[in-house]
C-alpha cells in the first residue's frame, strides 16, 4: 500500500474463518479453483502411472490392476470423478457467463451444477466399484 | 505488452485459449472417463487393450490432443491462480518457466508414452 | 442571550436557557465569543441558535435517560472496530459496544453518529451525504460491504458488527487507506478524451440515446470501493486494476463520443495482465454495489471486445 501511515493489518480478514458469509460466486471460485489443483496434480501423476508400460506390458498390466485392486484406490477414483465432473459443470458455467448469458442466474447455475456432480458421482458408485469389496 | 513469450501470449490470447481449450476438453474428458470406466471397466485395464486403441489413428491423435489441450489449460490454470494470489517479480519469472518447462516435458513423456502403446505407429 | 434566537420556539428557547444552566461550557463560549476579537454579528446569531438547539437536545435526553430503564428491545447493539495507532489503548484492535435507542428508520451511520455524539467522541468514521450519492461511509456491516446510510438497523441481526472495508489498510477506527483504490482508478483515466473536434460546425458531440443507456449505468459509481474491497483477485493481487476501475474504462470505453484513438487507447490500459483478464467472474463486485451497477457484466463485455479486437489484428 502506498503510505507510510501506521497501518495495521488484520490479516485474511474476510477469508476461511467467514465461510458462512459466502456468496454463491465465491464458492464457485473457491471450489473451481480446488478442483483444477486437484485435476493437474493428477494428470502428472496418472502420465506417470502409465508410463510403466514403457517397461513392458507386463509392469503395465499388473501396476493398473495391482492398482484397481484396492478399495481405497476405487473410492479415491469416485472421489476424482466428482472433481472432474464439478471443474466441468462449473466451467460450463464460466463460459455461458464469459459469453455473457444468464448472468442473472449464475448463482442458481452454480446449485445447479453442485446438485448434478452429486448426482453424477453417487450414480456411478456402483460401476466403479464393482468387485473391489 | 509488446513482449511475446513461448508457449505464454500475454493477456487476451491464454485467457482465449483458456476457453477454447475447456470447451474442447469437457467433451473429451467426458469421452475419455466414459471409455475407460463404463465402457471398459478400469479393472479390466490391459496393456493389450490399450495398445489396441492406440492403434487407431484416430484415437490415437484425440489422445495426443487430449494431452497437449489439458496440459496447457492446467499449467496456464495454476498459472493465473498464483498470479491472483499476488505472485510478482522474479519468483514470478521462476515460477512462469517452470510450469512451462514442467508442460513441455509432460507432453514430450505423454508422447513418448503413445507411441509405445500404439507400436510405434 | 435567548433574545439573539430568532428562529427557535419560545419553548426551545425556555429549554435553552434551562441547558445553559446545566452545560455550563456554552455559557463560557458566548461569553468569550462577545469578550474576544469581533465575531460577526450574523455568526454570533448563527452560534447562538445553534446552542440553543444542542442544548434542547441534550434536555431531551437526559428526560429519556431519567426515564423507566430503557428495554433492551428498544435499544439497537453495535459492535464497533475500534483501532487508533496514537492512543496507547487502542494499538491493538478492539470491539466496542454501543447501545443506541432505536427508531424506525435508523441507518446504520445515523446509528454511529448518536453513538459518536452521545457516547464516545473519538469514533472516527468518514460519511457526508447520507443519501448514498458521496461514496464515503462504505463499512463492512454484518460481513459484508455496505454503505452505512444505505443500510437499515432493522434488516440486520443483532449484535451489528461494523467493521473498516477489508482488505485496506485501517488508518483509525473504521476509516481505510483510499489511496490504493484511487491510484487504480487514475490508472485508467476516468475522463472524456477526444483528439477529435466535434462534427462539422457544431460546437457539441452528441450521443444516441441508445448508447446513453448502455453508458447508463456504469456512470453510477460513487467512488465508495465496496467492490473492490469484496474482490479476493484485488485482495491477492495488489496490482489489478479492481472492479471499479474496470467500470469506469467501460464508461468511457462504450461512449460513442470519444475518438477511435482514445478508445484504443483505454483498451491498451485494460488488456494489461492486471486488467480484465484478472477477473475470475466472482460476482461479489456485482453483489455489494450500492449502485446496483451489473460490474461482471461490464468486465464481462471489455473482456470480449478485447479479444474481438484482437483476432481482427491477426
Amino acid at each position: 500500500m502506498s503510505r507510510a501511515t501506521a497501518q495495521y493489518d488484520r490479516g485474511a480478514i474476510e477469508d476461511f474463518g467467514r465461510w458462512r458469509e459466502f456468496t454463491a460466486g465465491m464458492w464457485a471460485w473457491v471450489f473451481h479453483k480446488f478442483t483444477g489443483w486437484v485435476l493437474i496434480g493428477y494428470l502428472f501423476t496418472h502420465i506417470a502411472v502409465l508410463s510403466t508400460a514403457m517397461s513392458g506390458p507386463g509392469a503395465f498390466t499388473s501396476t493398473i490392476q495391482g492398482l484397481e485392486g484396492q478399495a481405497i484406490v476405487r473410492v479415491l477414483e469416485v472421489g476424482l470423478l466428482a472433481v472432474a465432473v464439478f471443474h466441468i459443470l462449473n466451467g460450463v458455467r464460466l463460459l455461458l457467463v464469459d459469453l455473457g448469458l444468464g448472468l442473472e442466474h449464475q448463482d442458481r447455475a452454480f446449485y445447479a451444477s453442485l446438485i448434478l456432480t452429486a448426482v453424477i458421482a453417487v450414480a456411478s458408485v456402483p460401476v466403479f466399484v464393482e468387485g473391489a469389496f | 505488452m509488446a513482449e511475446r513469450y513461448s508457449s505464454f501470449a500475454p493477456g487476451g490470447t491464454s485467457w482465449l485459449l483458456q476457453r477454447v481449450t475447456a470447451a474442447f476438453l469437457i467433451v473429451v474428458l467426458a469421452f475419455h472417463f466414459f471409455l475407460l470406466h463404463f465402457v471398459n471397466h478400469a479393472a479390466d485395464i490391459t496393456f493389450a487393450g490399450s495398445a489396441a486403441r492406440m492403434a487407431e489413428w484416430g484415437y490415437y491423435a484425440t489422445m495426443i490432443l487430449f494431452l497437449v489441450t489439458a496440459t496447457f489449460h492446467g499449467v496456464n490454470g495454476v498459472y493465473n491462480a498464483l498470479i491472483n494470489q499476488g505472485l510478482d517479480g522474479t519468483t514470478k519469472t521462476v515460477v512462469k518457466w517452470g510450469l512451462i518447462v514442467a508442460g513441455l516435458l509432460l507432453i514430450a513423456q505423454g508422447i513418448r508414452l503413445a507411441n509405445v502403446l500404439a507400436g510405434g505407429a | 442571550m435567548s433574545s439573539d434566537a430568532s428562529e427557535p420556539a419560545d419553548a426551545a428557547a425556555a429549554e435553552a436557557a434551562a441547558a445553559e444552566e446545566t452545560s455550563p461550557e456554552p455559557a463560557e463560549e458566548e461569553a468569550a465569543a462577545d469578550e474576544g476579537p469581533a465575531v460577526p454579528e450574523p455568526q454570533q446569531r448563527r452560534l447562538a441558535e445553534k446552542r440553543a438547539r444542542s442544548g434542547a437536545d441534550a434536555v431531551l435526553d437526559d428526560a429519556e435517560r431519567a426515564a423507566p430503564a430503557v428495554e433492551d428491545d428498544q435499544t439497537v447493539h453495535l459492535r464497533v472496530y475500534r483501532y487508533d495507532p496514537e492512543v496507547e489503548d487502542k494499538q491493538e484492535p478492539r470491539y466496542d459496544d454501543f447501545h443506541v435507542p432505536a427508531k424506525d428508520g435508523l441507518s446504520v451511520l445515523d446509528a454511529l453518529i448518536w453513538a459518536r455524539d452521545h457516547y464516545d467522541s473519538t469514533l472516527t468514521f468518514r460519511h457526508s451525504c447520507r443519501q448514498a450519492v458521496c461514496g464515503s461511509d462504505a463499512f463492512f456491516i454484518n460481513g459484508r460491504q455496505r454503505l452505512g446510510c444505505q443500510t437499515q438497523v432493522g434488516d440486520l441481526e443483532e449484535p451489528i458488527r461494523i467493521e473498516p472495508l477489508p482488505h485496506s489498510s485501517v488508518e483509525k477506527d473504521l476509516v481505510v487507506d483510499m489511496e490504493h483504490f484511487y491510484d487504480q482508478m487514475d490508472a485508467v483515466e476516468p475522463y472524456f478524451q477526444s483528439s477529435e473536434d466535434p462534427p462539422g460546425e457544431l460546437e457539441e458531440r452528441k450521443q444516441s440515446p441508445e448508447n446513453r443507456e448502455k453508458v447508463k449505468l456504469s456512470t453510477r459509481c460513487i467512488w465508495c470501493s465496496a467492490c473492490m474491497s469484496s474482490c479476493n483477485i484485488a485482495a491477492g493481487d495488489n496490482q489489478y486494476l479492481g472492479p471499479a476501475a474496470i467500470n469506469m474504462a467501460y464508461r468511457f470505453a462504450m461512449d460513442e463520443r470519444e475518438s477511435d484513438d482514445a478508445t484504443e487507447h483505454r483498451f491498451t490500459t485494460i488488456e494489461q495482465e492486471h486488467g480484465v483478464w484478472r477477473c475470475q467472474t466472482q460476482f461479489s463486485c456485482t453483489e455489494v454495489c450500492p449502485k446496483d451497477i451489473p460490474l461482471t457484466e461490464h468486465i464481462q463485455e471489455l473482456k470480449r471486445e478485447a479479444v474481438k479486437k484482437n483476432l481482427k489484428f491477426w
